[in-house]
């Protein structure tokens, strides 16, 4: 029998302890990789920092492979953290596999009544252009706003604008 | 182009004026659709050791029982064809009876209960299910406008199977007067969605003599992600 789905609601201010994930923001695997750390900030339409966000992430494994589930901890290939006071956030991952290496991430906050969907890539621009997710907008400067900049090392800046000048790519999913 | 242009419209618009927060969060451009199914992909599965006995029970983690009216949330976690979402992660949080969050940022001077944390998680069984046991929280002014008050609500976070699952949402209670002043809860456009947010009273659902009964169905999108045969 067909149901109708439940509307989505803000996740408001007070959700921190609530969803906090011991170590959300060091994401494992069943395999070994690559070890990178993502660091960034996001930002809102006036440019203050969002200081009260709830990231996630959620990738293929280093070999390509959806994560299976393991051990009594968190779920493997999958990240939780809160943004800080200055809207900044750091999560350490294995590199995904796949062509144009990409986490899912998703981003909920006061003020968002829906959470917002993106991706940030690993990958040359030529390469994420070609995604065929990304197909609709492939031409446009906006896909810019999609990839992680190297910060030498293991290291990589991706910063996050949820309105405005710059304003990253969100989906409609 | 979001949601609200869509003729199944259920969710709220990411810019809802009557609820200020929106004004500066809500993105401008238009989201990007992309081909139909990239995105379904299978999601995180969350390892059975990961819920612990009595972390439904909000009510046991104190020295003694917390203030309020005791009660039983139960429900079923359903996909869009109404089959049961197995074994996925329920997180809720909500205030306290008194309206007060045990959070650093809730400023609102209402008594923390030293014996309410009024957090928990679960996972739903082989039907979907799901049982809680908790207080009532209470309502709780907030900035919103003048003489803002947040109705009684508990908040949920779903995984469902896969990230087109994903949701966090509120549920609300029956009758409570404060509804219709609500920017959130009226932020969703279509009166039967609204509704599908409340919770219904179900006083045999409760245990007898100590604690009422309410009952809360949630219904993930993405029917697709359900995995058949288990």
């Amino acid at each position: 029998m067909a149901a109708q789905r439940t509307p989505s609601q803000t996740v408001g201010p007070f959700f921190h302890e609530a969803l906090r994930w011991k170590d959300g923001g060091n994401v494992t695997f069943a395999e070994v990789g690559q070890r990178i750390v993502l660091t960034g900030r996001v930002t809102d339409g006036a440019g203050e920092p969002v200081a009260d966000a709830l990231m996630e992430t959620w990738q293929l494994s280093p070999l390509g492979k959806t994560p299976a589930a393991a051990g009594d901890a968190r779920p493997h290939g999958f990240g939780r953290v809160e943004t800080g006071k200055d809207g900044s956030f750091r999560i350490e991952t294995s590199m995904p596999g796949g062509d144009a290496p990409c986490l899912e991430v998703s981003f909920f906050s006061r003020g968002l009544l829906k959470g917002l969907r993106t991706r940030v890539y690993f990958a040359a621009e030529d390469r994420v252009r070609a995604d065929p997710v990304l197909k609709a907008i492939a031409g446009s400067p906006r896909v810019k706003t999609l990839i992680a900049q190297p910060a030498g090392g293991n290291r990589y800046r991706w910063d996050v604008r949820l309105q405005g000048e710059g304003e990253t790519v969100f989906f409609a999913v | 182009m979001n949601d609200m242009t869509r003729p199944d419209a259920i969710d709220p618009p990411y810019l809802y004026p009557g609820y200020k927060s929106t004004l500066a969060r809500a993105p401008r451009e238009a989201l990007v659709e992309v081909p139909a199914g990239t995105l379904d992909v299978p999601g995180p599965t969350v390892p059975k050791g990961f819920v612990k006995d009595g972390d439904n029970d909000l009510t046991i983690h104190g020295k003694s029982a917390p203030l309020g009216e005791k009660m039983v949330l139960t429900g079923r976690l359903l996909d869009a064809d109404g089959r049961p979402i197995r074994r996925s992660l329920i997180e809720i949080w909500q205030a306290n009876a008194s309206g007060r969050y045990a959070h650093p940022a809730d400023q609102h001077d209402a008594p923390l209960d030293p014996n309410f944390l009024g957090m928990g998680r679960t996972f739903t069984d082989d039907q979907g299910r799901y049982r809680f046991v908790t207080v009532k929280p209470g309502s709780y002014p907030w900035r919103n406008h003048p003489f803002a008050w947040r109705p009684q609500h508990i908040h949920f976070s779903l995984l469902g199977n896969a990230p087109v699952q994903r949701l966090i949402t509120q549920m609300y209670f029956p009758g409570d007067p404060l509804l219709a002043i609500d920017p959130v809860y009226n932020s969703v456009p279509d009166e039967q969605a609204r509704k599908r947010m409340v919770s219904a009273l179900s006083l045999e659902s409760g245990i007898e003599e100590v604690a009422l009964g309410y009952t809360f169905d949630i219904v993930l999108g993405g029917a697709r992600a359900t995995p058949l045969g288990i």
